[in-house]
């Protein structure tokens, strides 16, 4: 087991009580100045031994790396603009899908290669490969220091692995390494 | 301002009934598991953010539409690792594949192991 850095505590330190803030609707309230400081308190008690427990499962390496503002708007630019287009178009295809004839359909089981390293970045992407309508990531394998990712892909009508990489993954992946990486 | 909020409902449950349509009509476990994604991601998140402009524009209520976009927030973490398992787990317990399949490349590299 890992242990737990003071990086990787801060770090989560942070994100608790910023969570804290968001639900308990008290970010609103600081701006009006009408802020309740036993919330505010019992938040950072409460986020302190939240993060005791848990920083060593959420962070491992470069704790303040999402801390950086460019960085995190690129994280917001990619899951607003890039990933929702990415989404509208897999939706559409899949509602005409459905009411369609089932017939023809061509679904596989297909294998992609990736560049990314990280933990957060593989995650993200089969995160947004799933989440996308018509395709689910099944694994994520390491063959030789290269990421395979398999994924369930209900129009596999390519059998080239690089290929149907290149639809899968579409404009996701230069984005999440820019975030990431 | 109110039409915007009433397209984005309707648009949702669209989205969720073809989903839905999609998940009867579909041949086998793993086609009717990317049917059912639509339902999860437009048939939820079109509701929620028609939800968001209406606490704003309507109710005046700045914190509810943040604990809203809280919740997308979430929903978008949790609910692709349901999928990975679910769908994993159909197929390691040897779920029957429809014969239209057309590439199998997990199998082959299962068998390899």
């Amino acid at each position: 087991m890992k242990k737990t850095t003071a990086a990787a505590f801060f770090g989560t330190l942070i994100v608790c009580y910023i969570f804290w803030l968001l639900i308990t609707g008290q970010i609103v309230s600081i701006f009006t100045g009408d802020a309740s400081w036993q919330i505010l308190v019992a938040g950072g008690i409460v986020s302190i031994i939240v993060s005791l427990f848990a920083a060593r499962f959420f962070i491992h390496k470069k704790a303040f790396h999402l801390y950086n503002p460019i960085r995190f708007f690129l994280l917001l630019f990619y899951c607003i603009i890039i990933f929702g287009w990415e989404l509208i178009k897999a939706n559409v295809s899949m509602a005409i899908r459905a009411f369609g004839s089932t017939k023809n359909l061509k679904p596989g089981f297909v294998k992609i290669p990736t560049k990314l390293k990280s933990d957060y970045a593989l995650a993200m992407l089969s995160n947004s490969i799933t989440l996308t309508p018509g395709t689910i990531t099944m694994d994520v394998v390491e063959q030789d220091g290269e990421n395979y990712l398999y994924v369930h892909c209900i129009d596999a009508e390519k059998e080239d692995m690089e290929k149907a990489g290149k639809d899968i993954k579409g404009a996701m992946e230069p984005w999440i390494r820019r975030i990431w990486e | 301002m109110r039409i915007v909020i009433d397209i984005l409902i309707v648009l949702s449950i669209l989205f969720a009934l073809a989903g839905v349509v999609g998940i009867i009509r579909m041949p086998d476990a793993y086609t009717r598991m990317q049917s059912s994604t639509n339902v999860s991601t437009f048939g939820v998140l079109g509701v929620l953010i028609a939800g968001i402009l209406y606490s704003i524009i309507y109710l005046g209520d700045v914190s509810m539409a943040i604990k809203l976009a809280v919740l997308i927030v979430f929903y978008l973490i949790t609910s692709p690792i349901a999928g990975h398992a679910i769908a994993r787990a159909a197929y390691r317990s040897k779920t029957p594949k429809t014969p239209q399949t057309i590439v199998d490349k997990y199998g082959e590299d299962l068998e390899d192991e």
